[in-house]
């Protein structure tokens, strides 16, 4: 392997609190022992069913949980969630929306600022852009979140299933500029429960059930594992 | 403490929090003063009206307790739930916890210096002019500020590991509202019982306000920078606590 470490995740666990009765609690484990390597330029697509642990991982991979055991090594890159209409707050204009949620996922003032005359335009929601966004249709709240998060440029981009969103043709329009951006040399780590996207956009797949890696490799070879196993 | 960004982040989240209030009323902003004018003039029918305390300047004397009082109570009031509430928030990104409550902190004191203005007129107008003394007052406003910081970061802290302590926190105060002096003075209970009173920090705050802006004396100035000296202790030991739990509080926010 010649491309460089990004990150390395060497038997990692995190927990949640449940309630196990009437003031007793009892540790989840969401995650049991996930293991793989992601290097840089690389993209890697998680596979697993519903609840394996895969939206705990990206959380984990993100900075938001720190793994309760096993070792989550970063070698020097800043990672961040793909993450949509983060903090919109009804009554403030999509402009004032833009400028609070970008500083939420991680830009300075500045840098929002900067972006904005882009975050605007590929919005496409015209003089809407200066409306209190409580007067947006879903779609347009959707627009305007990707375009907002679609700004965000982190070492290591995680998506969590969303590519697309919004009216038909700006799905068509995010999903496809998400595609290049995945298949550009960024760093990326895709969650799905699709094999058929994960097979069309990620380099490597790591298959996770129940908390644990079950296979980790080439993309072509973890699906037809995957695949082999669900059918049996 | 905190870097650039998120003092930019805690800044124009206050600003917009601001906003959006304003904007959800017909009227807006206007409420911030309606609201404790309303409350005040509750005070001021019954116990100004219907039970006559023979205090002189008795107005004055409630209006400067209930102010000072409403400022205390409600920002450790809502920043009880200030880290719960930024759950689907913490959730997708990582973001310092301490900036949940310090929001709160913010546009509570926002609404307070409103509140303050509006006082300050009002004493004016009935004839309690700017006296020396006036020169404490941003010593004290600041010892109550410790005081509000100190306690709201406290109870900001530890409620979402036992949500029950919420209803504690609200009982605790009201049961402090009747304790503080703000419809009698500490000079008017029975002796024994001071010592006790003044156990109490927001007595001795409310008594200082009374002193430079009715009486024009100068504040107990060992009590206050007792409390300062206390409340800047709680405040750097729940800082601490937040942010050594930093990782843990998006756990908590999930059951």
């Amino acid at each position: 392997m010649s491309k460089s470490l990004a990150l390395s995740l060497r038997n990692v666990g995190a927990f949640y609190w449940r309630q196990a009765g009437y003031l007793r609690k009892e540790r989840f484990w969401a995650l049991n022992d996930i293991s793989f390597d992601l290097h840089h330029g690389e993209s890697l697509g998680v596979i697993g069913r519903n609840g394996a642990g895969k939206s705990t991982l990206l959380q984990v991979l993100a900075g938001i949980l720190r793994p309760d055991r096993g070792e989550l090594v970063n070698h020097g890159v800043q990672t961040a969630l793909l993450s949509l209409q983060i903090g919109f707050v009804p009554y403030l204009s999509g402009r004032q929306n833009a400028l609070l949620s970008g500083m939420l996922i991680g830009l300075n003032r500045r840098e929002v600022i900067e972006k904005m005359g882009d975050i605007k335009a590929f919005s496409e929601l015209g003089d809407f852009f200066d409306q209190p966004i409580n007067t947006y249709s879903s779609g347009m709240k959707a627009r305007l979140g990707f375009s907002v998060a679609f700004q965000l440029d982190p070492d290591v981009l995680l998506i969590d299933e969303v590519l697309g969103v919004g009216d038909s043709d700006f799905r068509r329009k995010s999903s496809a500029v998400m595609r290049d951006k995945i298949r550009s040399d960024k760093t990326i780590v895709l969650v799905s429960h699709s094999a058929e996207t994960i097979r069309q956009l990620c380099d490597r797949a790591v298959w996770i059930e129940d908390g644990i890696t079950r296979a980790y490799g080439d993309t072509s070879d973890v699906l037809s594992f995957y695949e082999e196993q669900l059918t049996t | 403490m905190l870097n650039a960004r998120y003092r930019d982040l805690i800044l124009y989240k206050t600003l917009a929090d601001l906003r959006a209030e304003a904007a959800r009323t017909y009227i807006g902003f206007l409420w911030w003063v309606l609201d404790p004018l309303i409350f005040m003039a509750i005070f001021y029918v019954v116990f100004g009206l219907l039970l006559r305390r023979s205090t002189p300047d008795f107005v004055p004397f409630l209006l400067i307790g209930l102010v000072s009082w409403r400022w205390f109570q409600n920002t450790i009031t809502h920043s009880a739930t200030s880290i719960l509430g930024g759950r689907s928030l913490m959730q997708q990104v990582y973001v310092p916890k301490i900036i949940f409550p310090l929001v709160v902190i913010l546009t509570d004191l926002v609404k307070f210096g409103l509140v303050l203005m509006l006082l300050l007129i009002y004493l004016w107008l009935a004839g309690f002019s700017v006296g020396w003394t006036y020169l404490a007052l941003p010593a004290l406003l600041t010892t109550q500020f410790l005081l509000i910081l100190g306690l709201t970061l406290l109870v900001a802290a530890v409620v979402p590991f036992v949500p029950d302590l919420k209803y504690l926190a609200e009982h605790a105060l009201q049961i402090l509202f009747y304790f503080s002096g703000i419809f009698f003075s500490g000079a008017s209970i029975p002796e024994n019982y001071q010592p006790y009173f003044y156990l109490n920090p927001m007595a001795s705050i409310i008594e200082a306000y009374r002193d430079i802006l009715i009486y024009q004396k100068w504040p107990h100035w060992l009590a206050l920078a007792l409390i300062a000296v206390l409340s800047m202790m709680i405040s750097f030991l729940a800082y601490r606590w937040i942010k050594k739990n930093d990782h843990l509080y998006p756990k908590l926010a999930r059951r």
